[in-house]
């Protein structure tokens, strides 16, 4: 894999990091939150396979505030 | 001294009129519950008066309180169904709403441990409210109500969703609250009524159909109710009796007949002499009082 | 005064507690990167996705730093604006439709401190997370690219951000006008989208008009100074942005809490 020596780590580490951060806040979330809109699993589902934006969805609509 | 006086409050909502023409005064320092069937506009009025909701028409007016002054610093409202901020512990809500009534952050708190000691959340106090069970919101609704220490609360239906010991408790808290503040509530059932409060008034379709203390109530409404059971048709023994001017209303089910009468003396004796003279076959003799529940059901179906 | 520091800081601490303190300056970062990082490595992105015939030469000119950070701020004003729009549209709504509203505002609470709080925190979380975006995005063309005068990004950014205020303060307007959120967000998108389209197509006339602040961004990154009318739209913005408030708070205050 050629692009892979390519890559500047230093610029895709930092995204890494705050994407694995999303993640485990959104994850956490969804473990103490009562209730969400639609059902729960499938918000678990978005989450662990949708990258990036699975967890952004899941703050934007998935979480029902109060 | 009246603390609140209402003048031809008038209140619709598009064509339909749900408040007509309220007239009432209350009186500080007393317990007055707002007694009705549901749908007799209890809710709209006290939403009215906490300022919640403006009047289409007609006066609120708080006495000692000077013009211009926010009323909603002299008065606590509980809604029916009081909604928090989920995320907040019990304490949290209280002391911020503490604050919101201008109190210091510092008596904000003092007042809020009080409270929550008060009415018995205490242990719960750092919990998510949205771990809350239903009684234990009402609770902290009755506690975020008198934070103030308001001169006047308004609680709507606060002990209908409550179980029957979750009422009791609920009850017996309004009632240690009526030394310190004057208490207005508003419930369908007349018993929470009569166990607490000094004051009804009844509302039905808007309208205040009857108003007064609880004496004023009794000796205006409550007659003497006769019971009379025979072994046989009541109707063969009582039928020239029911024509006496001294009763009011009859009614004969087969071997029983019941009479609200008024003047008891004369109807009591002539009935028993009659009963000792011709040997009748007596099974039940009963004399009672009209409750205010006969008058609750008289006033709701007028 | 110190009415208005609790409801404020109430806002904060909700948004600690929801994380939108987290999510929302990540998604602006992430936004911000997204554009400079896949322009800069398109060739090699395109090369490992195959599908090429043997032999194909792809020659994709380096664009300008600038170029690549109007990409970003695209991303901003698309994307960015959604979710503010998202992420503000219940802030009234949200408490008067649960009913939580009916229980703050029988205390002596103004009704100008409710709105203007929640609008004062969202201002904060939103301008937080576009800085840190647009940070993102200006260090990451720095790195690849090539640098951009940091002078001209900041005041790019801000003339951007006023943009995005006036946004926030639209929606806080519908959010205090209808009960419900969803109404409250598509009012306010259509509102931005028309506002958006109308000032494009009629340029030449709207030269005041808020929507016209991206150019007024972008002019300053590519000639280093302000074009003509950027700051009457400045002004302008930031005026209607009081004035939105202002009414805000009357609506509010005029509709019945309890329906």
């Amino acid at each position: 894999m050629e692009i892979l020596e390519t890559v500047n780590w230093a610029l895709i580490l930092p995204i890494l990091i705050i994407q694995l951060v999303l993640f485990v806040v959104a994850l956490i979330d969804l473990v103490k939150i009562e209730k969400t809109n639609g059902p729960k699993w499938l918000w678990a589902i978005i989450i662990l396979f949708v990258n990036i934006i699975g967890p952004i969805l899941y703050f934007v609509i998935g979480r029902r505030n109060h | 001294m009246s603390i609140i006086k209402v003048d031809n409050l008038v209140k619709s909502f598009g064509d339909i009129k749900v408040i007509k023409n309220l007239s009432f005064m209350l009186e500080q320092g007393k317990c007055i519950a707002l007694l009705g069937p549901n749908g007799a506009g209890k809710t709209t009025t006290l939403r009215m008066l906490s300022g919640l909701m403006k009047p289409s028409s007609g006066d609120i007016s708080f006495s000692g309180i000077r013009a211009g002054t926010d009323i909603r610093s002299f008065i606590g409202y509980l809604p029916q169904h009081p909604v928090f901020y989920e995320w907040m512990s019990g304490e949290e809500f209280l002391v911020y709403v503490g604050q919101l009534a201008r109190l210091s952050k510092k008596e904000s708190k003092k007042r809020a441990d009080e409270l929550l000691e008060l009415v018995g959340i205490s242990e719960s106090k750092k919990r998510r409210i949205g771990k809350y069970s239903g009684g234990m919101k009402q609770r902290l609704g009755i506690a975020q109500a008198i934070i103030h220490r308001p001169k006047m609360i308004m609680l709507d239906e606060p002990v209908s969703a409550l179980d029957p010991f979750g009422r009791r408790e609920v009850l017996q808290l309004l009632d240690n609250l009526k030394q310190e503040t004057t208490v207005l509530f508003s419930t369908h059932i007349l018993n929470d009524a009569e166990e607490i409060c000094d004051e009804i008034l009844f509302l039905h379709d808007g309208e205040i159909v009857e108003s007064g203390t609880m004496e004023q109530l009794n000796s205006r409404h409550t007659q003497s109710k006769m019971e009379v059971v025979f072994k046989e048709p009541a109707k063969k023994f009582l039928s020239e009796f029911a024509q006496m001017p001294a009763i009011e209303t009859f009614s004969f089910e087969g071997n029983k007949a019941s009479f609200v009468v008024k003047d008891l003396d004369i109807v009591k004796k002539t009935l028993l002499k009659e009963a000792v003279q011709k040997d009748w076959p007596l099974v039940k003799f009963e004399i009672s009082r009209t409750t205010l529940e006969d008058i609750f059901m008289k006033v709701v179906k007028k | 005064m110190s009415q208005w520091v609790s409801l404020f800081k109430k806002e904060m601490l909700e948004m600690a507690r929801n994380f939108k303190w987290i999510w929302v300056p990540i998604t602006f970062i992430l936004l911000g990167v997204m554009d400079p990082l896949t322009t800069f490595y398109m060739p090699q992105i395109l090369d490992a996705a195959g599908g090429l015939p043997e032999g194909t030469v792809i020659e994709i000119p380096t664009p300008a730093p600038v170029d690549v950070l109007m990409m970003s701020l695209s991303q901003f004003s698309t994307i960015g604006v959604l979710l503010i729009i998202l992420t503000s549209m219940g802030a009234v709504a949200g408490e008067r439709k649960s009913g939580v509203a009916e229980l703050i505002l029988v205390k002596p609470v103004s009704y100008g401190s409710f709105i203007t709080t929640k609008w004062a925190a969202m201002l904060c979380l939103l301008w937080v997370s576009f800085l840190a975006g647009y940070l993102a995005s200006w260090y990451y063309i720095s790195v690849l690219f090539e640098q951009i005068p940091i002078v001209e990004v900041f005041i790019s950014f801000a003339i951007y951000g006023i943009w995005l205020s006036f946004v926030l303060s639209v929606t806080i307007f519908f959010s205090s006008l209808f009960k419900s959120p969803g109404a409250a967000g598509a009012a306010s998108l259509a509102f931005v989208i028309i506002l958006s389209l109308v000032s494009g197509t009629l340029a030449h006339i709207f030269e005041w008009s808020p929507a016209q602040l991206m150019g007024y961004a972008e002019g300053v990154l590519r000639t280093g100074t302000l074009q003509d009318h950027s700051v009457s739209s400045i002004v302008f913005s930031v005026a209607c942005c009081i004035v939105i408030l202002m009414g805000s708070t009357y609506v509010f205050k005029k509709k019945e809490l309890a329906s």
